[in-house]
């Protein structure tokens, strides 16, 4: 009897604990934000810095692992001949490597905290290039799909528990056909040529979002 | 004036100072405020100065965070503030953005910052050169607004705010060079809110 007792007692003390540890559980956490991205070292020839706005959702699937599923829509130059505009839909995984350090649990006297991330993910891309100034014609541009993977490094910085200031620098590199622009800079002939086949044609992308945690789509937070 | 009427209106001036300190922080979660003012701002790269019409909504989500929507427009006639005469400027310019505001201070004097990726839609001429008639299109452009600002709330529906704003971003459906419309504007005014929820105390 006092086995069954005893062991009793020590599945009870499991449940605590167990309880215990899904009190700080984020999992099913769900953030809506809004990011600005400067667009950087582009591999286009005589392509500018870009800027861009876009937007994100979050969704936690563990202590260690988050998701973003973001859309931008950013413009450069092309020189002075040309303008380009590229929308990115896509999706990145976060992974946080120092998620288990006691400096991210403070359940109760909360203090902003920086929460770095190595992150990864996959995007669709639209791009589409028109000419500066238009022929007699009419507009002059071209556009393709193409898709593009990308990985970097961020960092959250959470100022309250539910919200954050989120900075990432990544490389995306575009997978698929690529458009070229030919300028000649004596008489000014614009043309666009379209290549089939993969290229490895990338840029770095400096992202800044804000984010705030709406709901909890599952797992437990005891109050 | 006899001992007894200066003890009264001690009493009563005693009493109208612990009044005030016992006046309720407007500033909570759930507090819903908007305002619309004239926004003069400065598109220094122009050198020109517009008038813009300036209108917010702003929801208090915790204590220190918001999240807040504004929009402005180029008022008719605006940029006859001053201007330089620029070669390439919108004929027409609207800016909408969304996004967090941080709010420091205690009780009802607030110190805030906001940041808010936005759009820039303008109406730009299509010719590099004088060209008449002149053709004008539409375009969207990516920007962001950064904004520091101080609020205060002296009553249950309303409060005075004074902020300073810089944004930036470019207009690329330009011929030739893109045109920056990077911008500082001040807006202050009165503002009204309203606490949407009652919290227990």
């Amino acid at each position: 009897m006092k086995l069954i007792f005893l062991f009793l007692m020590s599945f009870l003390a499991l449940q605590v604990n167990a309880q215990e540890q899904r009190m700080f559980n984020p999992a099913g956490m769900l953030s809506l934000g809004g990011r600005t991205t400067v667009s950087l070292f582009n591999d286009h020839k005589n392509e500018m810095t870009g800027t861009g706005i876009g937007g994100q959702f979050r969704l936690r699937f563990s202590d260690a692992v988050n998701t973003d599923w973001f859309f931008d829509y950013i413009t450069s130059d092309i020189l002075n001949y040309a303008h380009r505009t590229d929308y990115h839909i896509g999706w990145s995984v976060l992974f946080y490597p120092i998620n288990h350090l006691a400096y991210f649990h403070q359940p109760k006297d909360f203090k902003p905290k920086f929460r770095p991330y190595i992150l990864a993910g996959h995007c669709f891309d639209y791009s589409k290039i028109e000419a500066k100034v238009s022929p007699l014609d009419g507009p002059m541009s071209a556009e393709r799909w193409s898709s593009a993977v990308q990985a970097g490094l961020g960092t959250h910085l959470e100022l309250s528990p539910r919200f954050d200031i989120s900075l990432t620098g990544q490389y995306m590199i575009h997978l698929g056909n690529h458009i070229e622009t030919d300028y000649d800079f004596t008489t000014g002939a614009l043309s666009f040529n379209e290549h089939k086949g993969a290229s490895l044609a990338g840029h770095v992308l400096v992202t800044l979002s804000l984010n705030y945690k709406i709901a909890k789509l599952w797992g437990f937070t005891r109050r | 004036m006899g001992i007894h009427q200066k003890i009264t209106g001690l009493f009563l001036l005693v009493s109208t100072l612990i009044y005030s300190q016992e006046r309720p922080s407007y500033f909570q979660p759930s507090l819903l405020r908007a305002s619309a003012t004239i926004a003069p701002t400065r598109f220094y790269t122009q050198q020109t100065t517009v008038a813009l019409i300036n209108g917010f909504v702003e929801y208090a989500l915790e204590n220190r965070i918001s999240v807040r929507g504004e929009a402005n427009i180029m008022a008719p006639n605006g940029k006859l503030l001053y201007t330089n005469s620029p070669e390439k400027f919108p004929r027409n310019f609207i800016s909408i953005y969304a996004g967090f505001g941080y709010h420091l201070g205690k009780r009802n004097w607030k110190f805030d910052i906001h940041a808010e990726p936005g759009i820039a839609i303008s109406e730009m001429a299509q010719q590099p050169f004088l060209i008449v008639p002149v053709s004008y299109q539409w375009g969207v452009s990516p920007s962001y607004m950064l904004k520091v600002g101080t609020s205060f709330y002296f009553s249950k529906y309303c409060h005075f705010f004074a902020e300073i704003n810089y944004s930036n971003g470019w207009i690329r459906k330009t011929p030739l060079t893109s045109v920056s419309i990077a911008q500082y504007g001040i807006s202050a005014g009165l503002g009204f809110h309203l606490i949407t929820q009652k919290h227990d105390e």
